[in-house]
């Protein structure tokens, strides 16, 4: 075990400042997983949210504990019904999947291609005011309350992280312009879109990013944590040409997350699917402002070679290796990855992705045990 | 090359869409107007694999496709192809719901050329083996992408191999997450993360079954 000199929050402020911590912090993204592993079925998990924290924390004593619990619960706060995603159906334990089964979003064109003029006369915020309700099939109010109850328990849990010395590294979330409109439309009837009305949809990302980026200064605002988690997977190399992301892509992102340094918010680009094309782009974005955090499918040691320097880079330990695996192959590539991206700082250990609800425990352990024992190689 | 495969190869939908009912109106044959689509497709493919194209450049070819099929189609004999280059399974597996990537797929391959079986999301083993047996389909398409898909996915090659029918049937694994950890977990003969990959090891499976 490596002589530890920094506390916890120390350990992650050095990794996203891009200095040397006493060793590699490590940060999995840790939800569903600990509720199968304690043995609660995950409908429980939504039926009372205010039982999961008791279980992230049993989980997380039993590993022995890591750097930070990026979200402190199963919610994603905010602070009313104007929301910076989209209300994408989900398929919820419980609610219509089997008791343990994983959440899984339910897509589909919810929104139709009329939709784009509300969005260009009215904003994000006036299309959700009657779009919403249309979705759900429930008035704002009745979101609104719920949004509020939501958020009161997360910011218990966040406080009951903090008293235990954990930092929580999600006070907010958005999407990007690209995530939510091919969310919205579904990722096929988007691309086709693209294709057909590029005008109209460049118009409705440019009437929509200024109510993303208010509404996320609004909810951290609310929970009081400064630091913004971007879900983005639409939009990268591996769907779309750069000539796209140069146009749809890359503008209204830097837009959001430049505004969001500029109020001293972290901006946690969570990127799924493979944007190892998109990852020059990144060094547009503020210096030291934002934490690249991969899924195992874009290339991280290319991550490490372009942005070392410039952006704290998180990830990626496969899902597969994580559910299939032996310890002895997550802690091998867990020491290639603290050897390589972990050198000269700038590096957080964690899941690519969510660990996955049916990981195996003694390999999640392995994962969090080697940032513990192991230091980049000279 | 032909004005309309050249044009989808341009994925110019609205030419296309004029091309093909001029092709009708001059009384070209049908199966004549879907090679000429098909070979559009084709170099999109190429394309696709020379890094040219993305991801997006397919989904749209596949929908020029579509709608070129959906004119031309009802004039074929019989309201369908009469040859296809193989018949083919497709679905996501029980537990999942994700569509995006199975569609995508089952979109190239019937441009390609497959008569694909779409049984659509969430899809028990038994289902798998009841259409396999009903069509003698030689190429089962299995979708996930969540890890408990996995275990999904090795009890339909479980239930196949129950049904006796392992070894008439070819079987390939596709999704985000697949690795050849996956596969041998699985049981199957070959995983991509790759749509357009995915085709091709069709293609390779439906000239081995010939």
């Amino acid at each position: 075990m490596i002589k530890e000199s920094m506390t916890r929050e120390g350990r992650i402020r050095a990794a996203v400042n891009l200095e040397v911590p006493d060793r590699v912090p490590i940060a999995p993204l840790i939800g569903q997983f600990a509720l199968r592993h304690q043995g609660m079925p995950q409908s429980e998990g939504y039926r009372n949210p205010s039982r999961v924290i008791q279980v992230l924390m049993d989980t997380f004593d039993e590993l022995g504990g890591y750097d930070a619990q990026v979200q402190a619960d199963f919610i994603w706060p905010s602070s009313s019904w104007r929301i910076s995603s989209a209300p994408t159906p989900m398929h919820v334990a419980g609610r219509g999947a089997p008791e343990d089964s994983p959440i899984q979003a339910a897509e589909r064109e919810i929104m139709a291609v009329e939709d784009y003029d509300t969005i260009i006369n009215r904003g994000w915020n006036g299309f959700l005011e009657e779009f919403l309700p249309r979705v759900t099939g429930r008035p704002l109010e009745k979101i609104d309350a719920s949004q509020k109850r939501q958020l009161e328990i997360y910011m218990d849990d966040a406080k009951t992280w903090k008293e235990h010395g954990v930092p929580v590294l999600f006070g907010a979330s958005t999407c990007s312009c690209t995530m939510i409109l091919s969310l919205c439309r579904s990722l096929i009837q988007f691309t086709l879109d693209l294709h057909r009305i590029p005008d109209k949809v460049e118009a409705a990302m440019n009437a929509m990013v200024d109510d993303l980026i208010d509404n996320v200064k609004n909810d951290v605002k609310a929970t009081g944590i400064p630091w913004v988690f971007f879900p983005l997977e639409r939009g990268s190399g591996f769907y779309y040409p750069m000539k796209i992301f140069e146009r749809f892509g890359f503008p209204y992102l830097k837009k959001m997350v430049d505004a969001f340094a500029a109020e001293g918010f972290m901006n946690m680009l969570h990127f799924d699917t493979d944007w190892t094309l998109n990852l020059p782009y990144l060094k547009d974005l503020p210096h030291g402002k934002c934490i690249c955090e991969l899924d195992s499918t874009t290339d991280i040691f290319k991550a490490k070679e372009i942005l070392k320097g410039h952006m704290c880079i998180m990830g990626d330990v496969p899902a597969s290796k994580l559910a299939l695996g032996t310890p002895e192959d997550v802690t091998e590539y867990c020491e290639k990855l603290i050897d390589i991206v972990g050198k000269d700082g700038g590096f957080i250990l964690s899941t690519g992705c969510e660990c996955p609800i049916d990981a195996k425990f003694e390999n999640v352990k392995a994962m969090v045990d080697t940032a513990k024992n192991h230091l980049p190689a000279h | 090359m032909s004005e309309l495969a050249d044009v989808i190869a341009e994925l110019n939908e609205d030419e296309a869409k004029r091309l093909v009912r001029e092709e009708i109106d001059a009384g070209v044959e049908p199966m004549s107007i879907v090679d000429e689509c098909r070979q559009g497709m084709d170099i999109v493919g190429e394309r696709y694999k020379k890094k040219e194209y993305f991801l997006s450049e397919l989904i749209v070819s596949g929908e020029i496709f579509k709608e070129a099929m959906a004119v031309v189609e009802p004039l074929l004999k019989g309201g369908k192809e009469a040859d296809p280059l193989s018949k083919m399974v497709l679905g996501t597996v029980k537990g999942d719901i994700h569509n995006i990537g199975k569609d995508i797929v089952g979109m190239l391959l019937t441009a390609a050329g497959f008569e694909v079986y779409d049984l659509g999301i969430d899809v028990e083993p038994s289902i798998f083996v009841d259409k396999l047996t009903e069509t003698g389909a030689p190429i089962l398409g299995m979708s996930g992408l969540l890890t408990p898909s996995f275990k999904s996915m090795k009890e339909t090659v479980k239930a196949v191999e129950e049904a006796g029918l392992r070894d008439k049937v070819k079987i390939i694994i596709g999704g985000g997450i697949m690795t050849e950890q996956v596969r041998e977990y699985v049981g199957a003969d070959a995983c991509t993360n790759d749509a357009s990959e995915g085709v091709d090891i069709c293609k390779k499976f439906a000239k081995e079954g010939k």
